[in-house]
């Protein structure tokens, strides 16, 4: 045996044992490392501030409650932020923003408030780089559609239509959105609230096992109505009533439930294939909407998720999301649970100067969506949240359609459903429509 | 000093060498490259691509003709992008271009056949659509446009681009991607008839359809009995198409030919309504509808594919709408018409054979299954002369004066179109017969799908022999209609089915015959 031979073996040798122990420490490092981040789980930025950077003016499309709301989020996420122009329906509501915004010093030039049902495009015709869709949701397809059209980054309130043509409509422009590099934020705040990403991380990473079942409910009182005024003619009525009518709302699984149904589609990473649902309406006073809803949606391979949605004064009331795992369960928002009922994990939420928790997340997620939104524009981090909203928009739909004709729905149906809810053209007169609450399956005939 | 320079040359030598291996690779690549660059050009192509005005249809086509100025060149599309198997693919495709260079014909393909969606993916690359087309969602794309991408994202593993976009490539001036509104409106100034045939004694006759110039003839088949199902030695027989039953028939009347587009479109002109309803259900109609039929929605596109109407058949219907034409038919003339049973339809195409055709001839000697066949041609002769089949039918359907009848009279029974029959589908409905003999059987009492019968215009002649079986695929053949619900009336995947009618003997015959007596 040659000297040579030997240290060429001893060099195999040596060399063979180096790899086994490199193989084992990698894999170690690898295993430890192997908790998902933030980005691979699609999570937002969670800056409490947008970063600077050019201006940003924005229009307002929707100028009630939640537009106004929503516009003084816009503002207060970051510097350089404008708003500079407000489109609605109604001369009232642009007045009332206005004399809100004049309480933060801002002043809008009447050459910049737009009033009437074409007021959204001639607000988007005019120079502005944002604007935040806060109608009621059976208009918001095609204002999303010229939106993209004018190149304009966008906000929009959920839900984001109330019919599958317009969901078609705004999975296609986010589509259009994306190739265009438009950002897109939609208000699910729940996706942008720091407790719940927390959570879902926690879950994604094994936290409760697989999971197997959940529930979704959204039982509170009676929301707001309006009575009709003696010189309202029938759109001013049904517009200024809005919540109430299903064309223009989508009813309230759509409205308010959207928020737990988006949730669950989150946790388990897919949407139910089909549904079965009920609902009825016994205690509304206006309106052609049901005032509860009891859905079981089928998301395959024995996954299933029950949804109540209900609007009724004095019942067991209460919002929230549980999902349960393999090996535990959680709530989704801020605690996961062993299988035993004792407490696994739990957000910390900030303290306050008494070293007590404050309950509640340091920045809200009202304000964090448009953190991330004008994050989004300035840092190029693209961002483009239509297409799902819009398919947990299609999610609640498909429960509604079950509920209202007792039939089973799947999703390849709904999805290519041409159900277009509204009248075909928007004038504020007397609209020629009829308004029969739904009436699940059909009379016995005796 | 010559001995230095020697030394130097010995020394360099491996350089030398190198230096000229290098320089020969890079000259063979050089060449390999300039080959594949030339291979490649539109005019290479078109040097052998002669046929069918390949070169004028892609020129007219929005590949060529477009506002953007661009041309999308041959390999283009019929080859992969470079880094997707695209030198894999050129010598795949090249190599049989050059076999079929040197040893057919081009004359001889049949062009036009290869003109659907199925050949054209064989020779087309949805790869090659996507690298230039990367954004199906252009912000002018219409809302049609949006729902249909939006549907082929859904179903990228079923669907190709050119399930839609068939003629992008070659220009068809026939081609319709629109909603046919028109369709089978014509002026006519014909005799228009006022009464049906009246039927007297159980011998062929000619249908009139009142109301309309249409005439169909029908052909008296006797009563008696076959043995249905194929024997364990026949070629391509299927497990299926067995055990044999022996089958006693009576007798019906059945049409001479499939029902044609002139007879369909009557019906179709007669009852077309304008749109879908939302209820397609026949129990939730109102008792006011009941005795009103409502016929066929208008088609989507061309669905007589653009291979003509008049007396070829008709195609694309669906089962639904087959049946309600028969009901159709039988309100009008005031007789018994529907579908034929799987039992009536095979007595019928025997025409009292057993052999696997009623002429002569085995399977393996006329099918192009068997590689010999393929390589060495076969003689088809008798088998052309009585069934329109993929070998001589020009990949589309042709009309019935094409071939001669079968002993019964009956013209087409084994090709052209494949015909509905009215039993439900099931591989095992003969072995469910319990009795030795089998009186009228009309098939099992439930199932999904429906008998289909008969090879057609684009089967193999293994699939025309008279024992054969086939049914329904309602989901695949639904499967590009963009609808929901999908259409009850056409079929937006499958234009190979029709149908032929048969007419119920009625016992108002028996008793004039007896008069007759």
């Amino acid at each position: 045996m040659s000297k040579k031979e030997v240290s060429r073996r001893n060099f195999i040798r040596k060399t063979a044992t180096a790899t086994v122990f490199g193989a084992i420490g990698m894999s170690a490092i690898l295993s430890s490392c192997s908790k998902k981040s933030q980005k691979e789980l699609g999570l937002p930025p969670l800056l409490d501030k947008a970063p600077k950077g050019k201006k940003l003016k924005a229009g307002l499309v929707g100028c009630g409650h939640r537009g106004t709301g929503a516009l003084l989020n816009f503002l207060s996420s970051g510097y350089g932020l404008e708003v500079v122009a407000l489109a609605d329906v109604f001369e009232d509501k642009v007045e009332a923003c206005r004399t809100r915004l004049k309480k933060y010093k801002i002043e809008l030039d009447d050459d910049k408030c737009f009033v009437g049902f074409d007021a959204y495009e001639r607000l988007m015709e005019s120079d502005i780089d944002v604007v935040l869709l806060a109608t009621p949701p059976h208009f918001r397809p095609d204002h999303f559609k010229k939106a993209v059209e004018q190149k304009k980054h966008v906000f929009m309130e959920k839900p984001v239509a109330v019919d599958p043509v317009g969901i078609r409509s705004v999975i296609a422009s986010a589509k259009k959105a994306e190739v265009l590099g438009l950002n897109v934020v939609t208000g699910t705040q729940r996706r942008h609230q720091r407790d719940y990403i927390a959570t879902y991380e926690q879950v994604a990473n094994g936290a409760i096992g697989d999971i197997v079942a959940a529930k979704a409910f959204w039982n509170q009182e009676h929301v707001w109505f309006r009575r009709r005024e003696d010189e309202w003619t029938d759109m001013e009525y049904m517009l200024r009533n809005w919540n109430n009518f299903c064309w223009l709302c989508g009813d309230h699984i759509l409205d308010t439930h959207i928020h737990n149904i988006d949730i669950i589609n989150w946790f388990t990473g897919k949407h139910p294939i089909s549904a079965v649902g009920y609902g009825g309406r016994h205690r509304r006073v206006t309106g052609d909407q049901y005032d509860f809803f009891s859905i079981d949606f089928d998301y395959g391979n024995g996954l299933f998720s029950h949804s109540m949605s209900r609007q009724i004064d004095n019942c067991a009331n209460a919002t929230g999301e549980l999902i349960v795992g393999t090996e535990g369960y959680t709530n989704c928002k801020n605690t996961i649970y062993n299988l035993d009922g004792s407490i696994k994990w739990q957000y910390e939420y900030p303290k306050d100067k008494e070293g007590k928790s404050t309950n509640v997340v340091k920045i809200p997620p009202y304000i964090q969506e448009h953190i991330h939104l004008v994050t989004a524009i300035r840092t190029n981090e693209y961002v483009n949240e239509a297409e799902r909203t819009a398919l947990s928009t299609l999610t609640a739909i498909m429960g509604r359609e079950s509920a209202y004709s007792g039939k089973k729905i799947k999703w390849e149906e709904i999805m290519k459903s041409e159900l277009k809810l509204g009248p075909k053209e928007y004038t504020m007169g007397d609209v020629d429509m009829e308004f029969e609450v739904p009436i699940p399956g059909t009379a016995i005939k005796s | 000093m010559a001995n230095k320079i020697k030394n130097k040359i010995g020394k360099y030598k491996f350089h030398f060498v190198l230096l000229l291996g290098v320089t020969i690779a890079y000259l063979l690549q050089f060449a390999a490259n300039k080959a594949v660059e030339y291979t490649s050009t539109d005019k290479y192509c078109f040097s052998c691509h002669l046929h069918d005005h390949a070169e004028e249809s892609w020129r007219f086509s929005p590949h060529v003709n477009n506002k953007g100025g661009i041309i999308v060149h041959c390999v283009d599309c019929h080859l992969p992008p470079k880094g997707s198997g695209h030198l894999l693919a050129k010598a795949k495709h090249g190599s049989k271009d050059l076999y079929g260079m040197l040893f057919k014909d081009s004359t001889d393909f049949n062009w036009a056949s290869k003109r659907n969606a199925t050949k054209a993916n064989e020779f087309t690359y949805q790869e090659s659509c996507l690298k230039c087309h990367s954004n199906l969602f252009p912000t002018s794309l219409s809302v049609k446009g949006e729902d249909s991408h939006l549907y082929y994202e859904a179903n990228k593993n079923e669907l190709t681009c050119l399930n839609c976009h068939l003629h992008v490539g070659h220009y068809n001036p026939n081609a319709l991607h629109a909603s046919n509104v028109d369709f089978g409106l014509e002026d006519t100034n014909k005799e228009i008839y006022t009464d049906a045939h009246e039927i007297t004694s159980f011998k062929n006759f000619t249908e009139k359809i009142p109301g309309t110039s249409v005439s169909f003839d029908m052909v008296a088949v006797p009563a008696g009995e076959f043995k249905i199902g194929s024997p364990k030695g026949e070629d391509y027989r299927k497990k299926s198409e067995g055990p044999v039953k022996n089958v006693k028939i009576s007798r019906f009347f059945m049409a001479k030919i499939e029902v044609s587009w002139n007879e369909y479109l009557a019906f179709f002109n007669e009852t077309a309504s304008e749109g879908r309803k939302e209820t397609t259900d026949e129990n939730d109609k109102k008792e006011s509808e009941v005795d009103v039929i409502s016929g066929a929605t208008p088609p989507w596109g061309a669905p007589d594919q653009g291979w003509g109407k008049g007396i070829r058949p008709a195609i694309t219907m669906s089962y639904h709408a087959a049946e309600v034409y028969c009901k159709w038919l039988s309100q009008v003339t005031g007789k018994k018409y529907r579908l034929p049973t799987e039992a009536e339809w095979e007595y019928a195409a025997r025409g009292g054979k057993t052999s696997p055709y009623f002429f002569e001839g085995e399977p393996s000697n006329y099918s192009n299954k068997s590689t010999w066949n393929k390589i060495f041609g076969q003689d088809t002769s008798v088998i052309a002369r009585y069934v329109i089949y993929d070998a001589n039918s020009e990949g589309k359907t042709q009309t019935p004066n094409m071939v001669k009848e079968n002993p019964f009279g009956l013209v087409n029974m084994l090709g052209n179109v494949s015909e509905f029959c009215s039993d439900w589908y099931s591989p095992k409905a003969y072995a469910q017969y319990k009795t030795k003999t089998i009186i009228d059987p009309k098939g099992p009492a439930k199932g999904k799908e429906h008998v289909v019968r008969g090879g057609a215009f684009n089967s193999d002649a293994s699939a025309v022999r008279s024992a054969a079986r086939d049914y329904t695929q309602t989901k695949k053949w639904l499967k590009t209609d963009p609808q929901m619900p999908k259409s009850i009336w056409w079929y937006s995947d499958c234009v190979h089915v029709g149908f032929r009618v048969v007419c119920e003997v009625d016992s108002e015959i028996s008793k004039k015959e007896l008069v007759k007596e």
